[in-house]
């Protein structure tokens, strides 16, 4: 069975609840981005790039609920994982803060085009949406951009950089994804390592 | 498509050819559809566009552009090859079938038994088809109506935490999931039953838990994929068109395209079993222009 797994903020729960249910992957010691572990093969991708990977035929994936939607691979979701809390929210400048009703023709700097192009089209305001890689709060300060999609968790990197938070999108969390051939061709084995995950979820609620 | 379009092409080419005559010796017709379509609400995928303050889409989703043009309902058997858009400039090539208007059962056992021969004349021989129902699930909420979106989310993400969390009776969730997880030969729906039956395929199986999340199905779906690639190979299933029936699929090309081994000739069907048996199948194959040997 292939695993893949998101380098970053994920990395580390993910590992963590695969081990506890019973599937020990060691992560590579040096910059290899494949590990052989026994049966397990385990794969290290983008956080982006990880529902892509599922969908294109990697048995199973972790990755965040807000990488999913955007990406919206065609996966399995078959459980939420209780870690990689955060929300994917809307923020600009303090002093410049208006409601989502104001920002007609605004430019929104994101990593999330898709996702913030439905926000804004579910509540009929036209903008403008930029995508960039990284350090989007940087786009807002140097005015490139009038308001930014972005995860928060604290809300500190916000507020360091002069932001507030002005609407939640949604909630994120970890996703348990599988590739929809392999529920098939694996069923078995991969109704045995949902339900264990599951037990492991159970029992830290 | 690949970025060497050329090399591609002559396989794409190889490939299309057997399936045209696979779908013509099932009375399948060619049907050439415009590139362009005038924006209607009927139509799906696509990419849309403006033009003298005119909206249109661009290579549309086939079924929904079939139906578009269809005035009056009536029996059709036809066939395309195309490329459909969604929402993007680069589309997916598909080949498929769409059969109007037969009789309940049969049409479903036609198009199932085209799809089995199809890719065995390419020489694709490990597959499998998964049959599920709208219906069986439709009855199966009946009472808890007001979740039917929640347990569809459920059904096509796999995901049976969304059925745990809505306010249900045990018994009713432990149904559930036993249709969730069923996978067999034979069911209590009858009419299933009788398809894989009269399909008469090991590969074809009866998976509840198969559900493609088209909005104009209206009860048997099926999906096609192979343990060697990680993306289905198509898949379709029945919808209604102005009161009548018809069943429909599509191969994505680019997915054949990666098992497809390059040599028509290797598409030799080969029969095994009983002496008799196996000639009066060889002879029936040939009749249709299939290449068969028979073997020990």
């Amino acid at each position: 069975m292939r695993f893949v797994l998101p380098k970053g903020r994920l990395f580390k729960g993910s590992l963590e609840i695969l081990r506890k249910a019973g599937i020990e992957l060691k992560p590579p010691e040096n910059r290899e981005l494949m590990v052989k572990n026994g049966r397990y093969e385990l794969l290290l991708a983008r956080a982006f790039d990880v529902p892509v990977y599922v969908e294109y035929g990697i048995d199973v994936g972790i990755a965040g609920s807000d990488v999913v939607e955007e990406r919206e691979s065609d996966v399995l979701v078959p459980l939420e994982l209780p870690f990689g809390k955060c929300r994917l929210s809307l923020a600009m400048p303090k002093e410049n803060a208006v409601s989502v009703e104001e920002m007609d023709g605004f430019r929104i700097a994101t990593k999330y085009p898709n996702l913030a192009k439905k926000f804004f089209e579910r509540r009929g305001v036209e903008v403008e949406v930029i995508k960039l890689h990284g350090s989007i709060e940087l786009a807002p300060k140097i005015g490139i951009a009038d308001a930014i999609v972005d995860i928060v968790e604290t809300g500190n990197t916000l507020r360091a950089n002069g932001l507030v938070e002005v609407e939640k999108i949604m909630d994120v969390s970890a996703l348990l994804l599988v590739n929809r051939i392999s529920q098939k061709t694996k069923f078995k084995e991969i109704n045995e390592l949902v339900l264990k995950i599951k037990e492991v979820v159970k029992d830290e609620s | 498509m690949k970025k060497d379009l050329f090399s591609e092409s002559e396989r794409l080419a190889d490939i299309t050819k057997s399936l045209r005559r696979t779908f013509e010796l099932w009375g399948y017709r060619e049907v050439f559809l415009p590139t362009i379509e005038e924006f209607s609400e009927q139509l799906r995928k696509g990419t849309k566009f403006a033009y003298n303050n005119e909206f249109y889409v661009i290579k549309p989703d086939l079924t929904s552009q079939i139906l578009a043009n269809l005035k009056e309902p009536r029996k059709l058997k036809l066939y395309y090859i195309s490329e459909v858009l969604n929402g993007g400039i680069r589309g997916e090539w598909q080949a498929g079938v769409e059969f109007i208007g037969g009789e309940d059962i049969k049409m479903q056992v036609e198009v199932l038994l085209t799809v089995i021969t199809s890719l065995e004349a390419l020489g694709i021989e490990d597959f499998y088809i998964d049959v599920g129902s709208l219906k069986v699930w439709e009855r199966a909420i009946e009472g808890i109506e007001e979740f039917k979106a929640e347990i569809f989310k459920a059904l096509t993400r796999r995901n049976f935490e969304i059925i745990e969390r809505l306010p249900i009776n045990e018994e009713k969730k432990e149904e559930l999931w036993q249709l969730f997880n069923f996978r067999g030969k034979s069911c209590e729906y009858e009419k299933l039953n009788k398809i894989i039956d009269a399909v008469g395929d090991e590969r074809v199986f009866i998976d509840f838990g198969t559900i493609r999340p088209l909005p104009y199905y209206s009860d048997v779906i099926f999906e096609v994929y192979s343990p060697k690639i990680g993306k289905p190979l198509g898949g379709g299933g029945e919808y209604t068109f102005k009161g009548v029936s018809a069943f429909g699929f599509a191969f994505d090309l680019n997915a054949l395209s990666k098992l497809f081994d390059g040599k028509i000739e290797k598409s030799r069907k080969k029969i095994r079993g009983e002496l008799k048996e196996a000639y009066k199948l060889a002879r029936e194959l040939v009749k249709l222009g299939i290449p068969v040997e028979v073997g020990e």
